[in-house]
């Protein structure tokens, strides 16, 4: 293909992309900045495509361009109609451009309809009377009213004369003067008319131009284009390259160790080690795109959508510059457009309902991105009407997710989460286009599958916020590197919390078992146990080491500890996929070479979670569920905390109602309001005693004298926690609840036998209730 | 002979770039008014340009402000600027030739509409 007809093609896809967005914002946040570029755009295709002999490229973009030089000029006021007219002259000229791309002709569509179309908008009749330009879009340099602080605008620079009115070069009412005549026609600049009026210096019109000019994003001219396929191939040396420096690395200092390397191959080697990470670095940075890339698209698919819905939407965006690896947009472009497709479907709702709850009629999509701790954040919020955790529940119910029972004791936390299980939803497929049957667990699935997370808040009212967390790269990653049965292994650091290792006394005594589940107490905290060579179903190396390493590792929300026989070093590894052979085993994720030439299998952190039967899996545990309950039976197998209350009663608390186990001491407690609080993490935790509430003998006193030691349930829903202070905490349990006997008291579900012993069954919801009703009052009214 | 190509669109400076050649000059080229007011300056001292081909609509220094800019500044005397408009800014090259453009080309235009303008001008082609 000629350079020229590729050059023109790449450079009209790009411009084209701008435009979508564009127009859509145009529409909503009338410019003349905006206009005008958008009019450029399709100008220069015109432009070109006349050289290039595109006779029906420049036919339609000529119609196009007719009608963007009156809009721009003030004749004609930009509205839907004319919007979709555009949106629709920019698909037919991606239509064309596609066909030129593929053989070099322009197709066979017949464009005339479209041609009318616009022909059509361009009448005069359209034009309001055609004599008062509307005021939003008036000449090119006559934005002086604007805004400008407007977000989408951001990067844009202030309008001339805003610029002059902030360096105190002239006065506002002077440029409003301005700005006026140039509406009646004043043809000068906004600079020209103020210097000539004597109101700005010569000079400054010059120097606020600069200001100006530097204010501009500079979009240097030497960036040169590379093929993707060129920096895959890079990206695979260089992965390659940091395997041989490990090698060297290690070699160097098993060499050293023996005392047979001269100081210049060491320093040789520390400075090949820094170069390689420089490179790695480096070769990754081209790699990366904004992931505006990936939004741009959004403005034009919530516009459509919005407007099949009969909704009004407005998308802002913030960190559109946020860079990601190349491979990382192409894996969250789908489910990110689902998402977006949902808040804008499912979240926000018809102007009629947002009015009738006091909202403004437009709803608000706004998506976020932001560099976090090596990973990138990306948030899709809207200001609709939030999850219904009621009718989640009931839906979740219907579909056979949980249970009845199970579903009334959840939290609303746990409850908005249901939306993610696999089931909840009919459909099938992210790129699902009606995007009705959300869906959600194959965009979390998907999320998951590139080491990243997905999390949910909503308020019922108020809107829903996702926050999807990811890997900046895939391909090389730092890993923990660990020894069980002989055989290393790579743990992904973004999954691991801690290590701990228990030594004589501890190693022997350290590890409970509870239920036959080993667990471990961590600051308090009960640490279910899994133990890799039993998971692998290897053989533990005999050792004389009885130290127990513990890694502790967080998957899906949950933490364990993973018990390995030697722990060695931290490492950046090379990511390579997994042979077809071993791909259907979930522990591991991938494969890696080591230092010393030797292949490692990089741990499915989640995947061993799940086999391990660790990780609370809604999924699963809702099967158990549902097998488990017969008809009128109120069995339910749910995670318990065990604690006794009061002089060695035995309750049980539901652990997803449990946020978090505290020791707080006494001497740290305030009062609040007439109640014992105390200050934690930052917020009042008010501390209320069960036994007492629930009038048990023998509870202990939650008041500031004597340093005691309280043990403290810390339960939250939404942005607020209470203390649940009980005598002691004895266990965690996995249990069939059966409740033997109701309980007329409120706060209690009942009674049932855990581990052999007659057991309270704590409602928490009624509790908190019960005990602290502004518990709730608040949360709702927050 | 040196001239200099501006316009914001690459797929068309490639296009006026190769006429030019291909008539016997040695082509710049610029994005931007400013880009090629700053790259006209540069080259004042050396070899300085004697042709600019300026397309109308550009973004951050328009084609008309460019040439305002360059006919303010007495050290591009020599400098011949040939506006390239649509017919859509036809009726406005009257505004950029009183602002000291020299001649304009309507696109699309081809290799003997240039030689023509350029031999209005005077330039030996």
């Amino acid at each position: 293909m000629d350079e020229v007809v590729a050059e023109f093609l790449v450079e009209s896809y790009e411009n084209l992309d701008r435009l979508d967005r564009e127009l859509v914002d145009l529409e909503q946040n009338p410019s003349a900045d905006k206009l005008a570029g958008i009019f450029r755009t399709i100008h220069t295709i015109k432009g070109t495509s006349g050289f290039l002999g595109y006779g029906k490229l420049e036919a339609i973009t000529h119609v196009g361009e007719n009608l963007l030089s009156r809009l721009r000029d003030g004749e004609l006021a930009l509205d839907a109609e004319i919007t979709s007219g555009l949106l629709a002259l920019v698909d037919g000229v991606r239509r064309i451009l596609a066909a030129i791309e593929s053989d070099g002709t322009e197709g066979d569509a017949d464009w005339t309809a479209l041609v009318e179309r616009l022909s059509a908008l361009n009448r005069p009749a359209a034009a309001p009377a055609g004599t008062e330009p509307v005021a939003d879009e008036s000449d090119d340099e006559s934005d002086a009213d604007e805004s400008g602080a407007d977000e989408s605008e951001a990067d844009e620079p202030l309008p001339f004369g805003q610029m002059a009115v902030q360096a105190g070069k002239t006065s506002p009412a002077a440029v409003e003067r301005a700005v006026a005549a140039q509406r009646s026609g004043d043809p000068r600049h906004i600079g020209e008319i103020l210097v000539e009026a004597g109101e700005l210096a010569p000079g400054d019109v010059v120097d606020t131009l600069a200001a100006q000019a530097e204010a501009r994003p500079s979009m240097a001219d030497n960036n040169i284009r590379v093929d993707v396929g060129q920096l895959d191939k890079l990206m695979n040396l260089v992965g390659e390259l940091v395997l041989a420096r490990n090698q060297i690395l290690q070699f160097t200092t098993i060499q050293t160790g023996g005392g047979l390397v001269d100081a210049g191959l060491v320093s040789t080697s520390q400075r090949l080690n820094l170069i390689t990470t420089e490179l790695q670095a480096g070769v990754m940075k081209t790699r990366m795109q904004p992931i505006g890339n990936v939004w741009s698209k959004f403005p034009r698919v919530v516009r459509d959508l919005a407007v099949t819905c009969g909704k009004q939407v407005r998308i802002e965006m913030d960190g559109r510059e946020t860079e990601l690896d190349k491979t990382i947009i192409e894996a969250i472009k789908d489910p990110l457009t689902h998402l977006v497709r949902n808040a804008v479907d499912h979240g926000i709702e018809n102007p009629e309902a947002r009015r009738a709850a006091g909202k403004p009629a437009e709803g608000r999509l706004l998506l976020r991105a932001f560099h976090e701790s090596g990973q990138v954040n990306i948030e899709i919020s809207d200001d609709g009407a939030g999850l219904d955790v009621e009718r989640i529940k009931r839906k979740a119910v219907e579909r056979g997710i949980v249970s009845l029972e199970h579903a009334e004791r959840m939290s609303d936390r746990e409850a908005t989460q249901l939306i993610f299980v696999a089931g909840f939803s009919t459909a099938q497929q992210v790129t699902n286009v009606s995007g009705r049957g959300v869906g959600m667990d194959v965009v979390k699935t998907h999320i998951e599958k590139i080491g990243g997370s997905v999390d949910l808040q909503s308020r019922l009212g108020h809107g829903t916020t996702l926050r999807i967390k990811i890997p900046l790269t895939l391909a090389i990653i730092p890993a923990l590197v660990v020894t069980t049965g002989g055989d290393r292994y790579a743990i992904p650091q973004v999954n691991l919390l801690e290590l701990v290792r228990l030594d004589g006394d501890q190693a022997r005594s350290g590890i409970e078992t509870i239920q036959g589940a080993r667990v471990y107490r961590l600051r308090g905290n009960l640490l279910p146990l899994v133990y890799l060579h039993e998971e692998l179903g290897v053989e533990m190396a005999s050792g004389d080491d009885d130290a127990i390493n513990i890694v502790v590792l967080q998957a899906d929300d949950r933490q364990f500890g993973l018990v390995v026989e030697g722990v060695s070093d931290t490492e950046e590894i090379v990511v390579k996929p997994l042979g077809h052979q071993l791909k259907g085993l979930s522990a591991f994720a991938g494969a890696t070479i080591m230092g010393d030439g030797r292949v490692a299998l990089i741990l499915d952190v989640l995947g061993v979670a799940q086999q391990a039967r660790v990780v609370d899996e809604v999924r699963d545990r809702a099967l158990v569920d549902s097998l488990d309950e017969g008809e009128g039976s109120h069995a339910n197998r749910q995670e318990l905390l065990l604690a006794e209350i009061g002089d060695g009663s035995r309750l049980a608390i539901p652990l997803r109602a449990v946020d978090r186990l505290e020791e707080l001491s006494t001497t740290l407690i305030e009062r609040a309001g007439g109640t014992p609080a105390v200050q934690y993490r930052d917020r009042i935790l008010p501390l209320v005693s069960i036994a007492k509430t629930l009038g048990f003998a023998g509870a202990t006193p939650v008041e500031s004298g004597d340093e005691r030691l309280l043990q403290v349930v810390v339960h939250s829903a939404g942005d607020r926690s209470i203390g649940l202070v009980v005598e002691r905490i004895l266990d965690i349990v996995e249990e069939v609840v059966r409740i033997q006997r109701p309980s007329p008291k409120p706060g209690v579900v009942g009674s049932a036998v855990i581990q052999s012993r007659v057991t309270e069954v704590l409602d928490v919801d009624a509790f908190v209730r019960l005990a602290e009703p502004a518990f709730f009052l608040e949360t709702t009214a927050a | 002979m040196q001239a200099i190509v501006v316009d914001d669109s690459r797929a068309m400076r490639m296009l006026m770039g190769r006429l030019l050649k291909d008539i016997g000059f040695e082509v710049a080229e610029a994005g931007d008014g400013s880009e090629a007011l700053d790259s006209l300056r540069e080259r004042l001292a050396g070899n300085p340009v004697q042709l600019a081909l300026v397309d109308w609509n550009m973004p951050e220094m328009s084609g008309i402000e460019l040439v305002e800019a360059v006919r303010s500044d007495p050290s591009f005397a020599g400098l011949r600027i040939v506006m390239v408009t649509t017919e859509t800014e036809l009726s406005q090259v009257s505004r950029a030739l009183d602002a000291g453009a020299d001649e304009y080309l309507m696109k699309p235009f081809t290799r003997d509409d240039v030689v023509g303008k350029l031999e209005l001008l005077g330039l030996p082609v």
